[in-house]
């Protein structure tokens, strides 16, 4: 049974390419899947283009779901990794 | 650069390609190796052999290289040339040029191979914008 975790962040900018591909970048440390969900939409970490098309803007808040054995780590990671891309 | 899968980006114009490489760069980092073949040998708009066979060698690290063209001669030439030097480590990609490279270049920063940088330009032509 894989390990699951998951937060919410508060988006300090908008999820335009560059925090996109951040997410990408971070994500891809992990063993787990990393998904971001915002309102209806889920996309995964691995695809930068999904990730542009969630349409997250500055203050909006989105999930970061993982799941994995590393799932707690994947998810602190991204969650900062959106914290801080401007 | 070594230990990432490198893009060309084929291009009627030079300053598309650079412009996209500069996206790219913001986008995906410094990491990967993006090259350019943009323009015709007088630095006009078409699309030069030479500038692509170049751009390619440029590119090149142990992981391979994928070849982003445009539209029209850009995929006709580097087809053609990537046809008369076969080589299993570049494969020419059929992608939306913008799209596909940030695609492709933001994998590629993860440190993926071939095939997955390859898959990910390619499910370019299915990301809707909005």
């Amino acid at each position: 049974m894989p390990e699951s975790s998951e937060t919410t962040v508060v988006l300090p900018a908008h999820l335009h390419a560059r925090p996109a591909g951040q997410v990408v970048v971070t994500a891809a440390k992990f063993t787990s899947t990393v998904e971001i969900v915002y309102g209806a939409k889920t996309a995964n970490a691995r695809g930068v283009l999904a990730l542009l098309a969630l349409g997250a803007t500055a203050g909006e808040t989105v999930t970061v779901r993982a799941t994995g054995p590393d799932a707690p780590q994947a998810v602190e990671a991204v969650a900062t990794a959106l914290h801080t891309t401007e | 650069m070594s230990g990432t899968v490198g893009l060309v980006l084929v291009s009627h114009s030079a300053d598309l390609a650079a412009g996209l490489r500069d996206l790219l760069r913001q986008v995906a980092g410094d990491a990967v190796a993006v090259t350019l073949a943009g323009g015709d040998d007088d630095g006009g708009l078409g699309t030069s052999y030479e500038l692509i066979r170049d751009a390619i060698a440029e590119a090149g690290s142990g992981e391979g290289v994928v070849v982003l063209p445009d539209l029209g001669s850009s995929v006709l030439t580097a087809k053609a040339l990537l046809e008369q030097h076969p080589d299993p480590k570049v494969r020419l990609i059929d992608a939306p040029f913008v799209e596909g490279a940030v695609a492709a270049a933001v994998i590629a920063a993860t440190g993926a191979d071939l095939d997955t940088v390859a898959t990910a330009a390619e499910e370019a032509w299915h990301a809707r914008k909005l």
